[in-house]
């Protein structure tokens, strides 16, 4: 049995402390073997054999270059969990092979019928993270080969990312790439350098849809490169409210009269119904319109004022109105909707957009579920509509365009005019829809809009 | 590698303490921990001023006379009565007093303790009368003991002993002062392997001879003289991944 000796890799200088570790028997299969920093447990295979050396100076080069704090004041946040896990993988690979440990013994025998699975369940983003963890292991051509064996139309782009993957390691020595000095941002510089801008690269790929046709592969590699434009996605991204938002009560107007055709009342003022209306609505009967939901895109294109929501509201003081704006290529951390108006309460400060649409196809789904009876719904639109990393998707406008014509959403390039379109009873004519973009152009496709 | 502040300030965390309670005047301190950190080494030269020290190792077969003293044949049929090292250091430079360091005194037999129990006892109950002289001899005022165990757990050490000592200081890793002539990539190591537990353990001593044999040997071979065919290996790949620089 071999002696592992977790206590002599020194040399940190991010203020690890040095004390005893605990090292508990693992094994050379993978997930198997671990290095709990935290805590100081080393869990290593104690064979004499090579491939358990080489597992434990993986693990042992955990001890000696990964972060070992936990909390890096939301510098990572955006950042998929497991592609950071996967990119220091890598990096920890890469390190030990430069020092002439046999990485060609990290394969356990796993990797091709796993790459099999993820294939045929489609899981792209574990693809892209699975490949970083065996790159230039002895596991990386069997996983390359079940990934083949199931949908060799991944291979361009797992290709394009393990190049960019291995260009980026191969431009820093390896000083700089175990540097654990720590930067502004509280993370040992080696990992910041290496680790993290990996894992930003993974993270966006890992969204984006596999690229498949010789365009979309340019921008996918276009994408890996530093400052490139994150690839298309193709799916809207998740919504997040923000529920910080201040709001106030408003003092209540009393909305809109409007007069409605019924089948009885005091004043016949629709005679012809009693020729053409089947049910024969000829009376005039006056109702307050106080509500109806006003869905606002206030991405970099759109922009809204305080005076122009007063003004809707004044109109249709129980509205419900909402704003949106996704931050391209954001996971989570940053909201990309808020309640403008409640009901009855309004904000007191209106939240500024964050670029993107990127929800678009998501928040008038929202407002559907939202909708109280046949309640009308506005949407203040350019007509364009984007998925989670801003791009124009095909797939994405028709998938709105048929909520708008399914569902009857009106729609209004400005703010402006949405308090009249909520009380005028009428959704977007066909001349109209001209000046909405793609999004108008699909609904004009569509016969029965 | 050299090691970094953090690694010399926490180093220094333990020697800092002894230093603090031998320069208020502390005159019985217990030192415990792994082996080869200089324990002994700080005992016998640390706040001893111009006396040398005097060393005591306990073992299974130390006898009351290597503690107090002995009559030792001097010629035909004379003998005389030659003083231990603990009277000795009760007297110490002048009748001052002097530094007694007992080592290894988790090792030391029922006899042999009870008359170490006796020679560190309080200055006030702790007298001695010398068998050729008769005189009655008291420890000087600046007489001292520390104690030196490698055990790690202070409960293996009898009570009534402990008693005596009421400052105990884990020494957990070397001085730095120790480390300065090995070499540079050595020194961070060096100051860790002592962390571990017992099995894990390399010593100072095995760094020293690692250090010296390897410009000869070249590292592969010195560390297999030293740590032995089945360590050599795992020091060498712990040193290797240390040293990314």
């Amino acid at each position: 049995m071999s002696v592992v000796h977790p206590e002599l890799v020194t040399g940190r200088q991010d203020g690890f402390v040095n004390a005893p570790w605990t090292v508990k028997p693992g094994s050379t299969r993978r997930g198997e073997a671990s290095c709990n920093l935290t805590e100081r447990i080393l869990e290593v295979p104690l064979g004499i054999d090579a491939t358990s050396r080489v597992v434990r100076a993986h693990e042992l080069m955990h001890a000696r270059v990964s972060p070992h704090v936990i909390d890096h004041y939301g510098a990572l946040d955006e950042m998929a969990h497991r592609a950071l896990e996967c990119a220091e993988e890598l990096r920890i690979n890469t390190l030990i092979a430069r020092l002439d440990f046999d990485v060609s013994l990290l394969c356990d025998g796993s990797e091709k019928g796993g790459a099999r699975r993820i294939a045929e369940s489609d899981d792209w983003p574990e693809a892209l993270c699975f490949l970083m963890a065996v790159l230039g292991t002895g596991g990386e051509k069997p996983f390359l080969a079940g990934i083949r064996q199931v949908d060799p139309s991944w291979m361009p782009g797992l290709r394009a990312v393990r190049k960019r993957a291995l260009g980026l390691m191969d431009s820093l020595s390896s000083a700089a790439l175990g540097a654990t000095i720590l930067n502004d941002e509280e993370l040992p510089s080696g990992y910041a350098n290496s680790t993290v801008v990996l894992a930003r690269i993974l993270t966006q790929s890992m969204a984006a849809r596999p690229p498949t046709t010789p365009d979309e592969l340019r921008s996918f590699r276009r994408s890996l490169e530093p400052g490139g434009r994150r690839p298309p996605t193709g799916r809207f991204a998740r919504l997040v409210f923000d529920d910080t938002v201040p709001m106030s009560t408003r003092p209540r107007g009393a909305g809109l009269r409007r007069p409605r055709a019924d089948s009885s009342g005091l004043t016949m003022r629709y005679p012809s119904r009693l020729l053409t209306d089947e049910r024969k609505r000829a009376f005039a009967r006056r109702s307050n319109l106080h509500g109806g939901i006003v869905i606002i895109d206030q991405s970099g294109s759109m922009d809204i004022d305080e005076a122009s929501l007063s003004t809707l509201l004044r109109r249709a003081p129980d509205a419900l109105v909402v704003g949106y704006s996704h931050r391209p290529g954001d996971h989570g951390s940053t909201p990309n909707a808020w309640i403008l108006a409640d009901r009855g309460s309004v904000v007191t400060r209106i939240p500024s957009g964050n670029i993107g649409n990127g929800v678009d196809g998501a928040v008038l789904e929202w407002a559907l579920r939202h909708r109280k009876n046949s309640e009308p719904i506005v949407w203040i639109t350019d007509g364009q509509v984007t998925d989670s990393h801003d791009h124009p998707d095909d797939r994405l406008t028709v998938h709105c365009a048929e909520l708008v014509r399914r569902h009857r959403i009106r729609l209004v390039k400005e703010l402006e005019g949405a308090g009249r379109s909520l009380t005028c009873g009428r959704t977007t004519s066909r001349s109209q829809l001209s000046q909405f973009g793609r999004l108008g152009r699909k609904l004009l496709e569509m016969k029965t809009f | 590698m050299v090691p970094s502040v953090e690694a010399f300030e926490e180093a220094l965390s333990c020697w800092r303490d002894l230093a603090d309670v031998l320069s208020a005047g502390l005159s019985r301190v217990l030192l415990y921990g792994p082996s080869g950190t200089g324990k002994t080494y700080a005992a016998l030269h640390h706040g001893v001023g111009n006396n040398a020290a005097e060393r005591l190792v306990c073992t299974e077969d130390l006898t009351s006379g290597e503690i107090t003293g002995t009559w030792m044949p001097v010629g035909e049929n004379r003998w005389e009565w030659r003083e231990g090292p603990a009277i000795r250091a009760w007297r110490g430079l002048g009748g001052l007093g002097g530094r007694l360091v007992v080592d290894e005194v988790d090792r030391a037999s029922g006899d042999a303790l009870s008359t170490l129990l006796a020679m560190t006892d309080s200055p006030e109950s702790a007298r001695w009368r010398n068998p050729e002289t008769s005189e009655w001899v008291r420890p000087g005022p600046q007489f001292s003991v520390v104690m030196t165990t490698n055990i790690d757990d202070l409960d293996d050490i009898p009570l009534s002993l402990r008693d005596r000592f009421p400052v105990s200081i884990r020494i957990d890793r070397p001085h730095v002062s120790a480390l300065t002539s090995l070499s540079e990539d050595l020194r961070g190591p060096a100051l860790a392997g002592s962390l571990g537990p017992a099995g894990r353990r390399v010593s100072l001593r095995s760094f020293y001879a690692f250090d010296e044999l390897r410009r000869h040997l070249g590292s592969p071979r010195a560390a297999q003289l030293v740590f032995g065919e089945d360590g050599a290996t795992g020091v060498l790949d712990a040193l290797t991944i240390g040293s990314i620089t």
